[in-house]
């Protein structure tokens, strides 16, 4: 070995060399060994039938999901169709308390700034509206609901107000509903008309086919609880 | 002694860090590579325990076997031969009998210093 002292260069570059060759093979191989076409054709038999039967489950699986989606979907519109319908009844309810503006056929009864009219008078008027199957009454610009109160207030009682709110003249009432049958409620013998003629109060009936009531504000609900049966 | 394996051990971390990547198909020809240049490894390992050691022969010997082995075993498989068994054979004979040198010489060697240290206790007695 003494004689050989530059022995230890040569051979140490030679198994540096010999360990990347060694690697590099090593690596190859093990990608090698894994590719499909170095698996033995029972393996792959195999491969393929379980790949097969995870296709047929996962198939089944699409199958449930899209039926899922399909129920999920209807759900989604059904729903959408219960919002509907629940907006529909809130509006419904609305224009029934008289919250919504409204609008369709009916008549106007004016009454100009000389009649010496009562508010006793515009109630009985509004009374007898309502009894001929009236939908929506209005005085002036003030929709009359059941929370309106018509009373009077001024020095010789000869101003009528509408929920505190004194009405100018020619007043006029807005009636929607059957036109002809509020003009006959009106004029029914012995009737509202027939007895303010008696204080020579003569109102001018209109029939309308197209007349607007206004909305009346949400009244106060703070003490009533809707009574609900469980 | 530990210059072989501090050497192997640095060219394994090498090759584990540059990752080089390799067809498959030029699998078959790179093991026959990898076994040519473990015989002429092995192979100047023994002629440093026989003293007949040159470095020219290592090396040359080194890099023509690798290639020569990869090239051969390349045209057996295209004339249709399986060279690639004959230098499987070759190698691999010769690869076991440079190990069994080995590790006779190493054993040889342990023997001598064991040998000598006996000598010198009794000498010191």
């Amino acid at each position: 070995m003494n004689k050989l002292e530059n022995w230890k260069l040569p051979v140490f570059i030679t198994f540096i060399l010999l360990g990347v060759l060694i690697t590099v093979q090593f690596r190859t191989q093990q990608t090698y060994l894994r590719d499909l076409s170095q698996q033995s054709t029972d393996d792959l038999l195999q491969l393929m039938s379980r790949n097969n039967e995870e296709k047929t489950k996962l198939e089944q699986e699409l199958i449930v999901l899209n039926e899922k989606l399909r129920t999920v979907s209807s759900d989604v519109s059904t729903g959408e169709n219960l919002t509907k319908e629940l907006q529909q009844d809130i509006l419904e309810q609305k224009t029934a308390i008289g919250l919504i503006p409204v609008k369709g056929p009916g008549i106007t009864i004016t009454i100009d700034a000389n009649s010496p009219i009562m508010y006793l008078d515009i109630i009985d008027i509004i009374n007898e509206l309502w009894n001929a199957q009236a939908e929506a009454i209005a005085i002036n610009e003030h929709r009359v609901t059941s929370w309106t109160k018509i009373h009077w207030s001024g020095e010789n009682n000869m101003a009528i107000t509408v929920n505190g709110k004194k009405i100018t003249f020619p007043c006029v009432i807005t009636a929607i509903g059957d036109p002809n049958k509020l003009e006959e409620g009106l004029r029914l013998m012995g009737g509202v008309l027939d007895d303010l003629a008696i204080y020579n109060i003569y109102p001018v009936i209109e029939k309308e086919e197209n007349l607007e009531v206004p909305g009346a504000e949400i009244p106060n609900i703070r003490y009533m609880k809707p009574k609900v049966k469980s | 002694m530990w210059v072989p394996f501090l050497g192997l051990l640095i060219g394994l971390l090498i090759g584990t860090v540059l990752n080089i990547p390799i067809p498959g198909v030029l699998a078959k020809y790179l093991s026959i590579a990898v076994l040519a240049a473990l015989d002429s490894a092995f192979g100047g390992i023994k002629s440093i325990f026989e003293e007949k050691f040159n470095a020219t022969i290592l090396l040359t010997g080194f890099f023509a076997n690798t290639l020569m082995a990869a090239l051969l075993a390349y045209l057996g498989d295209q004339l249709g031969v399986d060279l690639y068994l004959a230098a499987v054979i070759a190698f691999g004979v010769r690869l076991f009998q440079n190990l069994a040198i080995i590790r006779r010489e190493l054993l040889d060697k342990m023997v001598e210093k064991r040998q000598l240290k006996r000598r010198k206790g009794d000498n010191s007695e």
